[in-house]
């Protein structure tokens, strides 16, 4: 983690260099650090984004630090968020970190099921363009998504890309329409569609979601030590100083907000 | 370096102090004595200040920067922090800075407290007349200071003995010979004194609270029928605002284009500090919290530094709406099984469940 901006809540400023409509009530939005050369990076880590005036919120870092731009999707969902959504290309907004530890890739298994529900998906994207972008040093990866309805779905233009890289993609919706001829149900009712090794899982979504995807996959072979989760809490720090983010012993900013499922899964 | 003060030089030694910097002593201001800048006034000794003097280290509002919009980008100023001594500060308080600065200084750092930390002397005062409440002895956090002090000050009576316990010490001392004299010949009798006073105060403390120590809170805890206690307790949050280790914070802008970023004091205790803005909570219940906040104090905190989160001051049960569930008697109850049986089982009309420490 970098010192400066970490040790007393300065933010660096970043300029909206892109915004893309996701669904009717969220962005993808590109952003350019002006005060600093580098920003480096894991899929799974977080940033502390501020809008002057409004304050400052946590938001997953969309992006994968094997390309240029650094991303955030942002959903219209409290004060802080919207403030990031009626900004406008050119904007200034200013971020902390990255903050939190991110996907453990060097203990994961080379075959990877990625699992995600709703807006948990946008830090889930980062890990799957991470393995698009670098994959032949990973196995078998399948991506189960699920959102409430279609007009929920993120990301759905890149499903493609990610076909093409060898990944297995399978979405799901809670209510299903007239247009939508896809899965309806649960995310655990992807698993079964896809071809899932026993290997890593990387879950990101509402604990109950996670609580059966990860059930799932342990009857099909998964170690429990294996099965990772993204957490989201309530933060105002980013440091593991303000304590909004416990669970248990644990602060979600410092020593998440991905933890093996087996540390946590007592508190979800 | 030891030293002796006569009780008539302290206004001198005071205001010696209060040409070169802020001093802030307790104070009585309107009934209740507080820590408040020293401009001559007397000061009252009688009893601790409901507001700790730690929150001057860790205040309940401050500014962490300001942002200033040029052009379409900011510029940021961090305020400066001015020196300042504090008078009058017991160990109880001195020991929950020392967790607040294991907390704080912990990667990464914070900036903005330890700033105003480094700038602070601490002139603290061993304890002699604890309050009712009290039970520092059994948290190992008082009635006497052994280190973090600056100086340290003991009442003997007709003077204060003098210790110093850092470099910036030394020099306060030496900066004042003919208020704090050097006492060499003197030093071992003065100190005798001195250990007859603080046994005196920890004998009083520990009469008033027998048996109890971090170990046996723990055990007890184990037990607690916490969403019975969340049913008793008022919602105030009074505890967690009075407790000088208590440092949760939210952090908010004031001001468009210009301002600033303030941090403010929060508490884990209202049903907000955790809620999500999706409207999930991961601790929903006042039970969930009451839980939370105990095992911080005498788990998560000690895990974390060494030390435990409560340093015995007593203020949450002064402050505290639900006398049945305040810190103190909750204490009592779990460090006397007879209590745990009696006092909670008829506290509450709904059968709480028990939930085990471990959830």
């Amino acid at each position: 983690m970098d010192g400066r901006e970490m040790r007393d809540y300065i933010p660096y400023q970043v300029e909206i260099v892109d915004i893309d409509r996701v669904t009717s009530d969220s962005y993808l939005i590109s952003l350019q650090i002006l005060d600093r050369e580098v920003f480096r990076y894991r899929p799974g880590q977080f940033i502390m984004v501020s809008v002057f005036g409004l304050g400052e919120c946590p938001i997953s870092i969309a992006s994968t630090p094997t390309r240029n731009t650094l991303q955030i999707c942002i959903r219209r969902a409290g004060k802080i968020t919207s403030g990031i959504m009626d900004s406008m290309i050119g904007d200034v907004l200013g971020v902390r970190g990255p903050c939190g530890n991110g996907f453990p890739l060097d203990f994961m298994k080379k075959d990877i099921l990625i699992a995600g529900g709703g807006s948990g998906f946008a830090t889930l994207r980062s890990l799957i363009n991470f393995i698009a972008d670098r994959r032949e040093q990973f196995g078998n990866v399948a991506v189960a998504y699920g959102a409430r309805t279609r007009q929920d779905l993120y990301f759905m233009q890149e499903y493609k890309g990610w076909q093409m890289a060898g990944i297995q993609v399978a979405v799901t919706v809670d209510v299903g329409d007239q247009g939508w001829t896809g899965n309806v149900g649960m995310v655990t009712s992807l698993l079964d569609r896809l071809e899932i090794p026993p290997g890593s899982a990387a879950i990101c979504g509402p604990p109950v979601m996670i609580n059966s995807v990860a059930a799932r996959l342990m009857e099909k072979g998964f170690q429990l030590p294996d099965i990772f989760v993204s957490l989201e809490r309530h933060m105002k720090c980013g440091v593991g100083k303000c304590e909004h983010c416990m669970i248990g012993p644990h602060h979600v900013c410092m020593e998440g907000p991905v933890f093996s499922y087996d540390r946590v899964r007592q508190y979800l | 370096m030891i030293s002796y003060l006569k009780k008539a030089d302290l206004p001198d030694l005071l205001q010696a102090w209060a040409d070169k910097m802020d001093v802030l002593a307790p104070i009585l201001e309107e009934g209740q004595i507080s820590f408040t800048t020293w401009k001559g006034q007397p000061l009252d000794l009688s009893a601790n200040a409901l507001v700790s003097p730690a929150k001057i280290i860790s205040p309940r509002e401050e500014i962490l920067f300001r942002y200033i919009q040029e052009s379409g980008t900011y510029r940021f100023l961090r305020p400066d922090q001015k020196p300042r001594l504090i008078f009058g500060m017991r160990p109880c308080d001195l020991r929950a800075l020392q967790v607040l600065d294991r907390i704080y200084g912990a990667p990464p750092p914070d900036q903005a407290y330890l700033d105003r930390r480094r700038s602070a002397v601490l002139a603290v005062l061993n304890c002699t007349n604890p309050g009712p409440g009290c039970f520092c002895a059994a948290l190992g956090a008082g009635p006497d200071a052994d280190e973090g002090y600056d100086l340290l000050f003991t009442d003997l009576g007709n003077g204060y003995l003098v210790e110093s316990g850092s470099p910036a010490g030394i020099v306060l001392i030496k900066n004042s010979p003919d208020l704090l004299p050097a006492v060499s010949d003197l030093a071992d009798s003065l100190l005798t004194d001195k250990g007859r006073v603080v046994g005196l105060c920890r004998d009083q403390v520990i009469s008033s609270f027998p048996g109890m120590s971090v170990e046996r809170i723990r055990e007890g805890m184990e037990s607690a029928e916490w969403e019975r206690l969340g049913q008793i307790c008022s919602y105030c949050a009074g505890c967690s605002f009075v407790c000088p280790v208590c440092h949760c914070f939210t952090i908010y802008d004031r001001g468009v284009p210009d301002g600033q970023r303030i941090r403010c004091a929060d508490s884990c205790m209202t049903s907000g500090f955790s809620r999500l803005t999706s409207g999930s909570n991961p601790r929903p219940s006042q039970g969930d919290r009451l839980r939370n906040w105990y095992l911080d104090k005498f788990e998560y905190i000690l895990a974390r530094t060494g030390l435990a989160g409560c340093v015995g001051c007593g203020r949450c049960s002064q402050v505290c709406l639900s006398p049945d569930i305040c810190l103190r008697s909750f204490l009592e109850s779990l460090c006397s099984r007879e209590m745990t049986t009696n006092k909670f089982a008829d506290a509450g009309e709904s059968k709480g469940e028990g939930k085990s420490i471990r959830k």
